[in-house]
């Protein structure tokens, strides 16, 4: 049965509990990083960050402030496009776990080339692969795969304290998006779900994708 | 390393993915080694508190033979019902974190540009004699009104909220033993 | 917090003002966003800045930092011209019908009984009228023009919405929207709750900011019931067990005050601090101040507390009455070099307080200092700050290594009051030591020297009950308290190193101990250590309120929501029979539901029945409240830099009574300076906490957060000729700080009496131990204080900023 996630970005506050959660279960260090006038920090998904949370704020022609926060991570595709790009040189690279949809990252990605790896990156549809220049391994989020083989929700979902982050499986997760974007829709009639039938990292949104970050949802 | 962003993009408008992957699902046990053991498997869970604001959520300690190993939120907790911010799922580094750490006794003689390490009792002694030194020299016993006040004005305390109320109740015990008149807390910043 | 966390998922209408709590109490969000579901609640932020917490509430209302008197001032006028007020409550449960002496007054922005040369009130003037038994005199019909409710509706005429909107920047249509949207909880089956933290409590007037929402929430109806209440999200994290066990100056453990000169002897503090019931039907809890005094001092002295020696009284520090003993007391005496010695636990003054050029200097007098952290910290290092020379600083420094919080074992109190233990995971790294563990051992080295060499004042030292090593749990139990000689009560005897059950059997002759009788009934011979607790059963009330009181244990006397008497009529009936914290069973003729504070049966039985508000004399929530030091009735006064010249509300332009030290006037800008035109608010962070001592040593957060940034509107940065990202140099008259520009919307400019005021707003987590991150923001800020408190006015100063050149705090 595959899993799913469901993010609802309008029940995100940006603390980023999720963003070191994931860190600290995956023993990650940090990077260096500098205030360039942003919240949003590391600026980008990289080898250290698996998950990060994005924030972009505008003024709307009424003189409304809005603040959207998206914590961004893999999408887990139910077709992922970044494993067909590597079975394409090395088979085994990229896995989808059967019992999860898990798309996972090996060890063999060392032995893809950097332009193995910038490739798969492009064939993301979401921007997600990075990879660790040191070691050379292609790196993102691994559904805490370790802890969901244990009967344990990801750590970033443990860890969400407002409710904007679920797991469970796919056709129940689908309904609870369904069912609460139903709610969503009276105080923002703009939103949607990104993407529900092809990833298994469903989000709602509740504003154009613009007002996210380019990749935030394909549609 | 034909499938591209934008093949994808097509794909999905065409309603039909270009490259089928799904059906060749592998199964990690039998693939690659990427599976991680679960590192709190076998760990003793010890239950704690965060050590930041006072929404006080609990937490699960994960240890083993006397390290920790991880942490995260009580799901028991009705509070916190296992969910931290960023400060609380960050406990696990913080704790193991050597960064900085003071680990031994210092000191840091007048003019010095430096600390020394020392050990426990020679700076508890050496403590011990500077409070009663200053006490010794400056209780105000009686004040200029001829009441009796038995005050120290020339020794202050200043801390803190990350203390248990056990600790708490024993700083202030210790406190009103001196007779300390200037004793203040994270109450005010 | 009135009531607790979970209890804010009750609210019908969510106002958060001086807090933005999705940033700094980020799990309690959850309880907010529930109320929301659950009840279909509005969410309300009332904040200088669009935060994290506005992204999620229902809509932001920007304020100008420093006006949130005139603000809620407007809302009371606009309940009480609107007859909004929930009647009976008011009528029965507040001093609305009180007669007020014929002495108070008001006029040009002062209260009666003002002396400008001492800068005090004195508070006589705002008497009640009493009878010749001592008793409060109250007109029922409310007819009496001193009547409490008439005087209320007199002061507050004046806070029309125009003017608000002129003071505040926020524009009527808003103004008008929270009003009607908040107001609307005035009904008796509604509950509206108000979350506020250091952005209501870091002014000079931050007392009084929290009196008007009590008088908001008291009109209204809403203290005492579920989902109601002012909730103080308290920021440390055991704050709240640390100010209940009183690390404070001017408080011992369970709310008394410090001994002064003025009171002698034990009976003379006794009864100073017992007072008398000031109406009928008042239970006047506090009747019950000796038992829990003398207890406190049998658990300090043990068997060296004597009749004879007023149980320890006679040998406790008296302070000088009318004299402050607060930090920023102890930075002065610093500065003019009386103060020798110092412990600094836990704390990081040269950073986190304001004014820190101040305080940084003034720690260069001490002789001797002693730290003890974690991490080191801006103070354990002041000594080799930039720009000093460590052989001209002669102060020697004694840092002790601290143990975390996972490291040892013991209780803390959440803000809702639940005592909570925690268990030690690992030991200590390195040497390190809970604080216990240094106190215990340092105490028995310095009585060891004073037996044996004797010294002056020997006898409190010596007498205290003081253990050879220390044991966290000993402690637990020796708060809560034990019988000191066997006593027999009724049918009942009670051996000597028995537990005390419950406050109520604490006495007054010394057969009885406990180190706080609020924690009384925590740790008892037949529940145990209570604060271990894990058993989630609720009834079906119970599930319904979201109170669980088999978890843990509450204070006082697991009552999980304070003033719960006030949640229902006359009668004993619930104002909101959805969600009722107790009710009366006139049948069995007890109270069912929450552990009800304080006995006897509903109001309305003139013999047994009691009023709701126990700890007061008078028995009843104070709409007029004669005791702070700065007015019976919150006013609103600019802080002390400002940028207008005058107060539109009156010709007294600052508080009158805020107080300072030393020298520290000749350090701020004029009012309405045009050197200093940008009113500069400061805050904490998420990813930070305070000073950032811990966080700034954890990487992730550091990575998360890694430098200092000064949030300012795209207006302020284009007059600027700043971009977002740019390096910017902030000056006030007390010292210049750099930040880099985020330029952003969140923060809006304000149109204050016609004219455009800017605002900015900076965290102050970030210090110059940590590498190229920036320096204290404090450097900024004014030692001006609250009266009341003595609380800092973080929240609202005066600076300027410009582009950097060049930046080297930052890098």
């Amino acid at each position: 049965m595959p899993k799913a996630f469901f993010v609802d970005t309008s029940r995100c506050t940006a603390c980023r509990g999720c963003q070191l959660a994931c860190k600290d279960w995956h023993n990650l260090p940090a990077n260096d990083t500098k205030q360039t006038g942003s919240h949003q920090n590391p600026p980008e998904l990289n080898p250290y960050n698996l998950k990060i949370v994005r924030f972009n704020d505008y003024m709307d022609e009424k003189g409304v402030v809005h603040w959207n926060f998206f914590p961004e991570q893999c999408r887990h595709c139910v077709q992922p496009p970044c494993k067909d790009t590597a079975d394409m040189t090395m088979e085994g690279a990229i896995v989808q776990d059967e019992a999860t949809g898990a798309v996972i990252f090996t060890e063999m990605t060392q032995k893809l080339s950097a332009e193995d790896c910038e490739s798969i990156r492009e064939a993301c549809p979401y921007n997600v692969p990075r990879r660790d220049e040191k070691t050379g391994m292609l790196t993102k989020c691994d559904m805490c795969i370790d802890r969901v083989g244990a009967g344990m929700v990801p750590m970033c979902v443990k860890t969400c304290p407002t409710g904007a982050m679920s797991f469970g499986e796919r056709e129940e997760i689908l309904e609870k998006a369904k069912k609460r974007l139903e709610v969503v829709k009276k105080d923002f009639p703009k939103a949607y779900l990104a993407d529900p039938n092809d990833v298994n990292v469903i989000y709602l949104l509740v504003d154009t994708k613009d007002r996210y970050f380019p990749f935030a949802s394909v549609q | 390393m034909k499938s591209t962003r934008r093949s994808f993009l097509k794909g999905i408008g065409a309603g039909v993915l270009a490259l089928s992957l799904g059906h060749m699902g592998f199964s990690l046990k039998e693939a690659h080694a990427y599976a991680r053991s679960l590192k709190i498997e076998g760990a003793k869970e010890v239950h704690s508190v965060c050590p930041f604001c006072a929404v006080c959520c609990q937490i699960i300690a994960h240890v083993k033979d006397g390290q920790l190993i991880s942490t995260e939120g009580d799901p028991d907790f009705p509070i916190n019902e296992g969910s931290l911010c960023a400060k609380g799922a960050s406990l696990y580094s913080m704790y193991t974190g050597k960064h900085g750490r003071i680990l031994k006794p210092q000191y840091r003689a007048p003019g010095s540009d430096h600390w020394e390490e020392k050990d426990w009792d020679w700076t508890l002694t050496e403590i011990a004699k500077r409070i009663k030194k200053t006490r010794d020299e400056s209780m105000i016993v009686k004040d200029d009104k001829g009441r009796t006040v038995n005050r120290l004005e020339t020794i202050f305390w200043m801390g803190t909220s990350h203390a248990s109320n056990e600790e708490c109740a024993c700083i202030q015990e210790a406190l009103k033993g001196l007779g300390i008149a200037s004793l203040d807390h994270q109450a005010r910043v | 917090m009135t009531n607790h966390w979970i209890d804010i998922g009750n609210a019908d209408c969510v106002l958060i003002m001086g807090s933005n709590c999705a940033e700094h109490h980020p799990v309690s969000f959850k309880w907010v966003l529930r109320a929301k579901e659950k009840k279909g609640a509005t969410l309300i932020h009332v904040d200088p800045k669009f935060s994290r917490t506005s992204a999620r509430c229902d809509y932001h209302v920007p304020i100008r930092s420093g006006t949130d008197i005139a603000f809620l001032g407007g809302m009371v006028n606009y309940i009480l011209q609107n007859k909004l007020y929930q009647e009976e409550y008011v009528k029965n449960y507040t001093n609305a019908s009180f007669v007020v002496g014929k002495k108070f007054d008001f006029k040009d922005g002062v209260f009666s009984g003002y002396d400008p040369k001492t800068r005090k009130y004195d508070k006589s003037f705002w008497a009640f009228e009493k009878d010749d038994k001592g008793m409060i005199v109250s007109d029922p019909t409310l007819k009496n023009p001193r009547c409490v409710i008439n005087l209320l509706k007199k002061h507050y005429s004046r806070y029309k919405v125009d003017l608000v909107s002129q003071v505040t920047g926020v524009s009527k249509e808003n103004i008008l929207k929270v009003y009607k949207q908040f107001t609307a909880t005035g009904k008796p089956e509604k509950a509206g709750t108000i979350l506020y933290a250091l952005g209501w409590t870091q002014h000079t007037t931050g007392v009084q900011n929290i009196r008007t929402s009590a008088i908001v929430q008291l009109l209204l109806g809403n203290i005492g019931v579920a989902g109601g209440g002012i909730n103080a999200l308290r920021g440390e994290p055991n704050v709240q067990g640390s100010t209940d066990h009183t690390i404070l100056w001017d408080s011992l453990p369970g709310y008394f005050p410090t001994p002064r000169a003025n009171w002698q002897t034990l009976d003379e503090y006794i009864k100073a601090n017992t007072p008398a019931p000031t109406r009928p039907q008042s239970t006047n809890w506090k009747a019950n101040n000796p038992k829990y005094i003398v207890s406190l001092f049998k658990g300090w002295f043990g068997d060296a507390a004597t009749k004879e020696n007023g149980f320890g009284y006679d040998w406790l520090a008296k302070l000088e009455p009318g004299q402050n003993y607060s930090y920023y007391w102890a930075i002065e005496q610093c500065k003019q070099k009386k103060m020798k010695g110092g412990f600094v636990f836990g704390v990081n003054p040269c950073q986190s307080f304001p004014h820190t050029h101040k305080v940084r200097a003034a720690l260069d007098n001490l002789e001797w200092m002693v730290g003890c952290e974690v991490h080191n910290s801006e103070t354990t290092d002041n000594w080799h700050r930039p720009g000093v020379d460590p052989a001209t600083i002669k102060t020697e420094v004694f840092l002790l290594p601290s143990a975390h919080r996972i490291e040892k074992e013991g209780t803390i109190s959440n803000s809702g009051r639940w005592l909570q233990w925690f268990d030690k995971a690992i030991e200590p790294q390195g040497e390190a030591r809970d604080f216990g563990h240094i106190m215990v051992p340092l105490m028995n080295k310095v009585r060891e020297l004073y037996k044996a060499e004797g010294g002056v004042h020997k006898e409190p030292i010596l007498g205290l009950r003081w253990p050879e090593d220390f044991k966290a749990e000993e402690w637990t139990k020796r708060i809560n308290g034990y019988y000191e000689a066997d006593v027999t009560a009724g049918d009942k005897t009670f051996r000597k190193g028995q537990l005390v059950d419950k406050f109520m059997d604490l006495k007054a002759d010394g057969t009885t101990s406990s180190l706080n009788w609020l924690y009384c009934n925590s740790y008892t011979e037949e529940g145990g250590n209570k604060a271990k607790r894990r058993d989630l059963s609720q009834t079906p009330m119970q599930e319904k309120l979201g109170i669980y009181p088999n978890w843990s244990w509450c204070w006082p006397v697991n009552r999980r929501v304070l003033y719960n008497r006030a949640s229902v009529d006359v009668k004993g009936k619930p104002w909101n029979p959805d969600l009722p914290v107790i009710m009366w069973d006139e049948t069995a003729k007890k109270w069912v539901g929450d552990v009800v504070d304080g006995g006897g049966a509903p109001l309305a039985d003139k013999e047994k029945g009691r009023l709701p508000y126990i700890m007061c004399a008078d028995g009843v929530g104070h709409l007029y409240g004669p005791g702070r030091e700065d007015g019976p009735f919150p006013e609103q006064y600019e802080p002390v830099e400002t940028p207008l010249k005058t107060n539109p509300f009156s010709k007294q332009l600052s508080s009158p009574v805020f107080r300072y030290f030393g020298e520290d006037m000749k350090q701020m800008a004029a009012p309405g300076d045009s050197k200093y035109p940008i009113v500069l608010t400061t805050y904490s962070m998420t990813e930070h906490w305070c000073g950032g001592g811990e966080t700034r040593n954890t990487p992730g957060l550091l990575e998360a957060e890694p430098q200092l940034y000064v949030e300012m509107s795209p207006e302020l940065a284009k007059e600027k000729g700043i971009k977002n990202g740019d390096g910017v140099i902030l000056e006030s008259v007390r010292g210049k700080v750099e930040a880099i520009a985020m330029v952003t919307y969140r923060i809006r400019p304000f149109k204050i009496m016609g004219k455009t005021v800017h605002l900015v707003g900076m965290p102050f987590a970030y210090g110059w131990l940590t590498p190229k991150c920036g320096d204290s923001t404090n450097r900024l800020t004014t030692m001006v204080l609250d009266p009341n408190t003595f609380i800092q006015e973080d929240k609202a100063c005066m600076v300027n900023l410009h582009k950097a050149d060049k930046l080297t705090e930052i890098g």
